[in-house]
């Protein structure tokens, strides 16, 4: 009985240092598995947090379908009905289970330089918007935030890697996930992930920001992978907006045009409305994110209103301040809009647009439309 | 060797020839120094309004028996201050003087005189009218018939952030010209040009009459700066005022593509509130403005990594004032509110505040004032950023500060 005692004692004495070990591991390692194959013992954390239409996804973990290592990869079939009316949808891996930063879980990853995964379409053409590592606010908030995209899926495996050197790793509940919207795949999306893990690999450089070719769009088309902001940064009265990014209305060039129904309620009180296109979304410069435009001289859109005299009071490039402030904001306005399609432009010659997150916003207010205004716009891009 | 020694002391004459006052050197590599009194001078001052608990701006402070300048110049000595930014002069100007007198014989410190041109005459600062136009500037030009011979004074700022008017954003304006034009865009361009064109008017008046002084023209950000390079080429610096958070971006590039002038940073700075955790957060204060002066330094002439044109800055603001939040209600100017005023994303720490609303207009000063009165007027009580610009001044290490996350992780 003491005996059982003296082992149970030395147990639990052991417990800490065996999970500190555990921890530690992350640290030497030179690979840290977030999922290889269903039920394999290296899968460190789980696809538990479904996010916005969860009902439009069906994933299935054990998919035999020509995996691309050992017997099984993840399958995803998005449906983009809109179950929960988000118009988007997204899994992250967590650990634990539906750990969104309520509790401690989550690893030490710090040592790792990159996160590699492999992914296919079923026909090729499936739009994933983003992945993401880390991320995950709450209590217990991730270290990292760090995200990629959009990737348009070929219908053969293909590696894909997520740089993250010099990134603090130390604590990640958010092991990885992706998103994906209607817009970005009207008729839905399957396709496969399999092999996903962190690597240590010390000749990997940082990520420098790439100065971006032109032109580069803000907005093409809904379904458009060149779209690289999102129209996230709804200001002001935002309960008198209603978007729809993909409106046949007349669209000035390809399937779909944006199209804006201002009501000027003041629903808000605030007597004005805006949209910022932003990357990533909802990125008020607390994120460290977005692009080198340097290339870009100029940003041309066209713009129309659905009766004409509409007043915009402004449409600007950059201009967000946070902890990571665009380096640069430029102008036009107010404009008043004509029934016909036109083509506006922002001038960015001398500016510094090497570190932009806010792509494109406009803004109008109800003095100056105090019946609202419904207007259009298509072909924002960088020039 | 009589010839020798004739060499010498016309030599050493003109070495010790001073050129008085204040002007602008621009530099053969284009960068551009404030000279004083034939020295370079880099302007390490703050906006001073000393404001005491239970009054509000009309308070004639400058007719305080109290002197409450004879204390803080001596603070603003220890702390390496040589400059304060005045908004507009005292109806008394005898009182002006004297102020400006004390703070330059005892202290070594420096006055930037101020005028609003008229910017908060009610309803609105009609700028495009003539009558409007020649009562400011009457007045400006009596400022500085008036205090031009003052020794301490060290130039002239006219207007802070009167552009926004232009834009119609503040105190908005128009005329009968700006009336005719229909479109929009045109009519923000024309309301600039008459106002560019009008403190450029100014500017040249003064030069005729005070050659010894700079004219600033003082701007908020850099809106409307593509016009003041048509429409105010007189203007020998603009006075930007500026808050944008840790750093100042593309500012001081920026002004060199569409202003080519001199950058006096007249107004920036961090209040020390803390709207989230609903606390006083002094490093956090510290944190933004260390940061903020390195930027200026990296700035100054002759800096390779830098824009080459910034002549100082005038840090916002001296002591707290507590009057800003309830500005109508007297009982409330004893009270040092905690309410925030308006919102800043650039200030990150405290953004996450209720409405976001995180800039606390009570809270700038880099002295607190305390209801106990020392020598008659509010104890001064300097807070940790008095204390880390001053050693910044002493040793000033331009290595930009790293971003520094919120206690939140936001």
């Amino acid at each position: 009985m003491k005996k059982l005692m003296a082992v149970l004692l030395a147990l639990i004495l052991m417990a800490p240092a065996i999970a500190m070990a555990q921890e530690k591991t992350a640290n030497t390692a030179k690979e840290f598995v977030v999922f290889l194959d269903k039920n394999s013992r290296e899968n460190h954390f789980i696809p538990s947090g479904w996010m916005g239409d969860y009902g439009d996804i069906k994933m299935n973990d054990k998919s035999a379908d020509n995996p691309h290592s050992g017997t099984t990869s993840i399958q995803f079939a998005y449906s983009a009905k809109k179950s929960q009316n988000q118009g988007w949808a997204g899994v992250y891996w967590q650990n634990p289970a539906n750990n969104w930063g309520n509790k401690k879980g989550g690893f030490d990853l710090t040592g790792m330089t990159k996160l590699t995964f492999w992914a296919r379409g079923a026909k090729g053409g499936e739009i994933i918007q983003k992945v993401i590592v880390g991320g995950i606010k709450g209590t217990y908030p991730d270290t990292v935030s760090v995200e990629m995209g959009p990737i348009e899926l070929t219908d053969t495996w293909k590696q894909y890697t997520v740089n993250l050197v010099g990134k603090d790793l130390s604590y990640v509940n958010g092991g990885f996930g992706w998103t994906t919207t209607a817009d970005l795949n009207p008729d839905g999306a399957v396709f496969y992930i399999d092999d996903i893990k962190y690597e240590a690999d010390p000749g990997l450089k940082p990520l420098g920001k790439v100065q971006q070719p032109m032109p580069f769009y803000v907005y093409a088309d809904r379904s458009s992978v060149g779209n690289h902001f999102i129209p996230s940064g709804w200001m002001g009265d935002y309960g008198d907006i209603k978007y729809d990014g993909s409106s046949k209305e007349d669209a000035y060039l390809g399937d779909t045009c944006i199209k804006i129904i201002y009501n000027g309620q003041a629903t808000q009180g605030a007597r004005w409305a805006g949209i910022f296109w932003q990357n990533p979304a909802n990125n008020w410069g607390g994120v460290d994110a977005g692009f080198d435009l340097s290339k870009a001289v100029k940003l041309t859109f066209w713009a129309r209103g659905a009766k004409g005299g509409e007043r915009i009071e402004e449409f600007k490039v950059g201009g967000i301040m946070g902890e990571f402030s665009d380096s640069d904001s430029a102008s036009i306005g107010p404009v008043i809009l004509n029934k016909e399609w036109t083509q506006y432009t922002i001038d960015l010659k001398g500016k510094d647009m090497s570190y932009i997150i806010g792509g494109f916003v406009w803004a109008a207010n109800v003095d100056n439309n105090p019946e609202g205004a419904t207007f259009y716009l298509d072909e924002i891009k960088f020039e | 060797m009589l010839v020798a020694c004739s060499f010498l002391s016309l030599f050493i004459l003109s070495a010790c020839q001073t050129i008085p006052g204040a002007h602008i050197q621009k530099l053969k590599n284009k960068n551009y120094r404030l000279i004083v009194n034939g020295s370079p001078y880099i302007v390490k001052g703050v906006c001073y309004n000393p404001i005491p608990i239970g009054a509000n701006h009309e308070y004639d402070w400058w007719s305080d028996p109290n002197k409450p300048w004879i204390t803080d110049g001596k603070l603003m000595k220890e702390m390496g201050i040589n400059t304060v930014r005045i908004y507009q002069p005292p109806e008394n100007p005898e009182a002006g003087k004297q102020v400006i007198r004390d703070l330059y014989q005892l202290y070594g410190i420096r006055t930037l005189m101020g005028d609003w041109l008229g910017f908060w005459e009610y309803p609105c600062p009609f700028y495009g009218d003539k009558k409007f136009q020649d009562k400011v500037k009457n007045q400006v030009i009596e400022m500085v018939k008036t205090y031009k011979d003052e020794p301490g004074v060290l130039g002239w700022i006219l207007g802070n952030e009167n552009n926004y008017s232009c834009l119609g954003h503040v105190n908005p304006w128009s005329s009968d010209e700006v009336d005719k034009e229909p479109d929009p865009q045109k009519q923000k361009a024309l309301r600039a040009q008459i106002y560019y064109s009008f403190v450029n008017d100014i500017s040249k008046e003064i030069h005729k009459i005070d050659t010894l002084h700079p004219v600033g023209l003082g701007n908020g950000e850099l809106l409307g700066l593509d016009s003041a390079d048509k429409y105010a080429p007189d203007v020998d610096f603009v006075a930007c005022i500026i808050y944008r958070g840790r750093t100042f971006g593309n500012l001081f590039k920026s002004i060199r593509t569409t202003f080519d002038k001199p950058v006096l940073l007249s107004e920036f700075g961090a209040d020390c509130y803390d709207a989230y955790l609903r606390k006083e957060d002094q490093d956090m204060q510290a944190f933004f403005l260390q940061s903020q002066w390195a930027q200026i330094y990296e700035n100054l002439a002759n800096n390779k990594k830098g824009a080459g044109n910034c002549i100082g800055g005038t840090l916002f603001e001296w002591t707290d004032e507590w009057w800003k939040y309830n500005q109508d209600n007297p009982q409330d100017w004893s009270l040092h509110n905690t309410e925030a005023g308006w919102s800043n994303g650039s200030y990150y720490f405290d953004i996450r505040a209720e409405g976001n609303k995180n800039m606390n207009e009570e809270w700038f000063g880099i002295v607190a004032l305390t209801p106990e009165l020392e020598n008659g007027i509010n104890k001064r009580v300097p807070r940790k950023a008095y204390y880390v610009i001053r050693e910044f001044w002493k040793r000033p290490v331009l290595k930009k500060a790293p971003p520094k996350k919120s206690p939140q992780g936001g």
